[in-house]
């Protein structure tokens, strides 16, 4: 089996999964009672910024291992990721504003979260961009990896932007120091849907992968 | 809907359909470049 073949293969396994997340989190989840019906994009919204947070995390390791060993497999690797990583975050920066509105009563609002993920996202488009505008293979994985360790530098200041700055979004209820706090139903969807999301991580990666290589492969 | 739950469901159903639309036309297009390797 091919890394292609492979890829496809948790791909599609991840939305067959996926379509089984939708099933538990619209039919089996209890609803909350003050957001209503809304509050169940949470397992969709929540996952799919771990996936894309995941995705540049990947992205800056890469990088640093590529400058270290010059090794073209880890910067594929690392441009495999951002690809997936923009689809990623393009689910997070549409379904947020989606739940948003109707609890905030706006679509958007320029606090530090919504705008250090918005900057996420123009850091995987500018990393692509940037790819397609450098023609030299080694410079372009070189710059590209300074690009992607700038990224894993922004992560750990996403995740803490809701305890440094008052904003309207809330504060982690999964990944924190303390118990989780939410029942244990709606904790069990969001662990499956966390994992699925991970699936498809790896599938479209994957997939992403095996394009790149096959490029360089013919470019060589 | 038990009563005082907000009538929101609109808003759940379209942030689904857009999650779904991204995902699987992601998916579709890898599987299109890649679908010879």
């Amino acid at each position: 089996m091919t890394l292609a073949q492979q890829g496809r293969a948790w791909t599609w396994a991840g939305l067959i999964l996926l379509a089984g997340v939708y099933v538990r989190a619209l039919a089996f989840t209890p609803m909350e009672r003050f957001q209503g019906p809304a509050q169940k994009i949470f397992y969709v919204h929540v996952p799919s910024a771990w996936s894309a947070m995941l995705a540049m995390g990947i992205v800056g390791f890469a990088s640093i291992l590529y400058l270290l060993m010059k090794d073209a497999r880890f910067d594929r690797f690392a441009a495999a990721s951002a690809q997936v990583g923009t689809a990623f975050s393009l689910v997070m920066l549409t379904t947020g504003p989606i739940w948003a509105r109707p609890i905030w009563g706006v679509w958007w609002t320029w606090d530090a979260r919504l705008t250090l993920t918005l900057f996420l996202f123009f850091l995987f488009v500018g990393y692509q961009l940037l790819r397609g505008a450098v023609t030299d293979e080694s410079l372009r994985a070189r710059y590209s990896a300074v690009l992607g360790i700038c990224g894993l530098v922004l992560l750990p200041f996403i995740h803490l932007s809701v305890y440094l700055f008052r904003t309207l979004h809330p504060q982690p209820i999964v990944l924190k120091p303390s118990a989780p706090s939410l029942p244990g139903s709606m904790l069990l969807t969001l662990l499956v849907s966390f994992g699925v999301f991970t699936i498809l991580y790896v599938g479209f990666v994957l997939q992403a992968y095996a394009v790149l290589a096959a490029r360089d492969a013919a470019n060589a | 809907m038990p009563e005082g739950v907000p009538a929101n469901s609109g808003y759940m159903v379209a942030a689904y359909i857009v999650a779904a639309v991204i995902l699987v036309g992601y998916a579709l297009l890898l599987a299109r470049r890649s679908g010879k390797l």
